[in-house]
């Protein structure tokens, strides 16, 4: 680990809405890892893969703001959403090739964000998700060092998110189709990593406004998958995964008819506990499937 | 090298089961090349489809280590330096191993054969040819420049493998969904100048969900095809021309579109309360929308996880201003147009 790490934080809509025990988390987690976060109080929503379906400038546009305000910063950009990286993540990969194949494209841009007072875009930071940090900046060597309650016994069932792994061209220590990232963490804390098909596939929230029931036959086909595999829970680095897979669960379970009682974790909370942070404050009392089974499978 | 291959075989109506053949290949050795080894040389009871060897046909296409590919496009010593499964394989000879299975979301005729008529009827349910029925006959051709032209060579590269039909999740779980494949068709006859039904089809793709809105976006099409053809970005494409056309009022996946884009306006990030109450309550107008979101909201509130309150971000004002001029650029028709660099068309 470099002496010092310290990252542009760039919170996303859902960990201050319905998921605010992420943003909790991230930071008793980055706090207890000495991992310093200056907030983008100004930055908003990259738009979750919805405005480019209006119109490809206005998706490059407000994310090359987001990623200019953490170039201001001189700091890379973190993000503890699967789809925020891959929005942004790609806008950013874009723009960066464009600058050399079509930079009329990445002037216009500019002097879009020049014109409402914002700096331009330069390309000169990175896109990082919280797993990539851990993975590639922390290590997880160092991170096993830290562990002070070993997560022994817990068997934990990855659940990626596929702006994570697909919708980048490249993305850094994984193969999207056969990614260990999220598994390498759970061993380094000490858990043990589940694996099943459902690992790497949509979880069916883009749909679920209104395609409800084709939306939450996807979550189904994975939860149950998870649990036939024996896992105790889902880990996810996404926001929109766990809203889908937990706070919809009791619908979900309607549809396919069956009880299902999964806890799906966020990937900080489950690190920051290898740490000591209490499950209190990691907001593990906030979600809609009881986090209680696993907290008392690890004597919490 | 020795390598052993684990081929999930199947004939119809019983269960499929893996079948295992190790194989002394050179690592730079296709798939299929692999699999007209074992074939030949092993078992002529195993069935693939097979033709160009070169990643021109099509024919090939089948599940290689989980995803779907090319047999004649991927190699040993990729699959292997890719795929931790493959070199860590957990098998009585400790060979490194190599699994195959037939494309998913289609019925299986014969091991690695499936039965792709869904696939082909879904192609055809978007009308894929040029439409100039309603033109008088000019007396020369229909004459487009080159620029127009090129915005039809990435669709038109499309081999018709099934690659991203097989892998996509949307598809899985809704029967009357087309595809990327046929979407992706349906875009080169949107944005071909020669078309003269383009208001037609796009209320024809704005069907339900058995269109565009179909897709749950988790882009394995556009990661699996092996000609970058990249049918979601063709999908987005269609739903930029219907969004242009419609107004929140058309349909609750255009409304979840267009109330996302108002609600950042107003906020900078989204105001997760609003945001429902808008899209499926249609704001008060669908009372069944809203009793629908009842339980949700009860159980949010009691585990204390609906967001009592909203916080802007802190310079809304400077994204609303964006926004809108994004929005002014766009209406002058002058955007500055990036036409994916993709090569003319393979093959016949």
């Amino acid at each position: 680990m470099p002496a010092s790490l310290k990252y542009a934080y760039f919170p996303g809509c859902v960990a201050q809405g319905a998921c605010r025990e992420l943003d909790q988390s991230t930071k008793a987690l980055t706090r207890a890892l000495g991992i310093e976060l200056v907030e983008l109080k100004k930055a908003a929503c990259c738009g979750s893969g919805t405005f480019k379906e209006d119109s490809q400038l206005l998706e490059d546009t407000v994310n090359a703001r987001n990623i200019a305000l953490a170039e201001e910063l001189n700091l890379p950009l973190l993000t503890h959403c699967s789809t925020c990286q891959g929005v942004i993540g790609h806008v950013d990969e874009r723009l960066k090739e464009r600058q050399e194949t079509a930079p009329q494209y990445v002037e216009q841009v500019n002097q879009l964000l020049t014109k409402e007072g914002c700096s331009p875009y330069k390309g000169t930071s990175e896109v990082k998700h919280i797993l990539w940090a851990l993975v590639g900046d922390f290590g997880l060597e160092t991170l096993a060092a830290k562990v002070t309650r070993k997560l022994s016994g817990l068997k934990c069932a990855a659940f990626y998110g596929c702006y994570l792994l697909r919708a980048q061209d490249h993305i850094p220590y994984d193969n999207p189709y056969d990614p260990r990232s999220l598994e390498n963490v759970f061993t380094a804390v000490g858990a043990t990593p589940i694996y099943y098909h459902g690992r790497t596939q949509c979880c069916g929230w883009p749909l679920s406004s209104y395609a409800t029931e084709q939306s939450f036959q996807m979550a189904g086909k994975h939860l149950q998958e998870a649990i036939a595999a024996g896992a105790d829970c889902i880990v996810t680095p996404c926001p929109l995964c766990h809203l889908n897979l937990d706070s919809r669960q009791p619908e979900v379970e309607q549809v396919i008819g069956k009880n299902l009682g999964l806890p799906i974790i966020h990937l900080p909370q489950l690190v920051a506990l290898a740490l000591g942070v209490s499950p209190k404050e990691l907001g593990m009392d906030r979600h809609i499937v009881s986090t209680k089974p696993i907290l008392e499978k690890l004597g919490l | 090298m020795q390598v052993q291959f684990k081929i999930l075989r199947q004939v119809q109506g019983a269960a499929p089961t893996f079948q295992t053949y190790v194989l002394d290949v050179d690592p730079s050795s296709t798939i299929l090349e692999c699999l007209n080894r074992i074939k030949w040389e092993q078992d002529g009871t195993l069935a693939f489809r097979k033709n160009c060897r070169n990643t021109i046909c099509g024919s090939c296409s089948m599940r290689i280590n989980g995803r779907s590919a090319l047999a004649c496009k991927e190699n040993v010593a990729s699959e292997l330096a890719n795929f931790e499964a493959a070199t860590h394989a957990q098998n009585g000879n400790s060979l490194p191993e190599i699994t195959v299975a037939p494309m998913g979301n289609m019925p299986v005729i014969k091991d690695l054969v499936v039965d792709m008529q869904s696939f082909w009827d879904n192609l055809k349910a978007v009308d894929p040819y040029v439409s100039t029925a309603a033109r008088q006959i000019p007396e020369r051709e229909f004459l487009q420049t080159p620029a127009e032209r090129a915005r039809l060579n990435q669709t038109g590269n499309c081999i018709l493998c099934g690659a991203c039909y097989s892998e996509c999740n949307a598809r899985e779980v809704n029967p009357n969904f087309v595809g990327p494949h046929a979407l992706a068709k349906a875009y080169r006859m949107v944005a071909d100048t020669r078309d003269d039904r383009t208001e037609t089809r796009l209320e024809q793709y704005n069907f339900s969900t058995d269109g565009v809105w179909g897709c749950t976006r988790c882009y394995y099409c556009n990661s699996v095809c092996p000609m970058e053809v990249a049918p979601m970005e063709q999908i987005s494409k269609i739903k930029s021309e219907i969004l242009d056309r419609k107004d929140a009022q058309a349909s609750r996946s255009i409304r979840h579109r267009k109330v996302l884009i108002n609600l950042v306006k107003q906020g900078g990030w989204i105001d997760e309360r609003l945001f429902g109450l808008q899209v499926v309550g249609n704001s008060f107008r669908d009372l069944g929308g809203i009793l629908s979101l009842a339980p949700l909201g009860v159980r949010m509130v009691t585990k204390r996880k609906f967001p009592g309150k909203f916080e802007a971000s802190e310079n809304t004002q400077q994204v609303r201003s964006l926004i809108d001029s994004v929005r002014a650029i766009e209406a002058s028709g002058q955007v500055q147009e990036v036409v994916a660099d993709t090569p003319e068309p393979v093959g016949g």
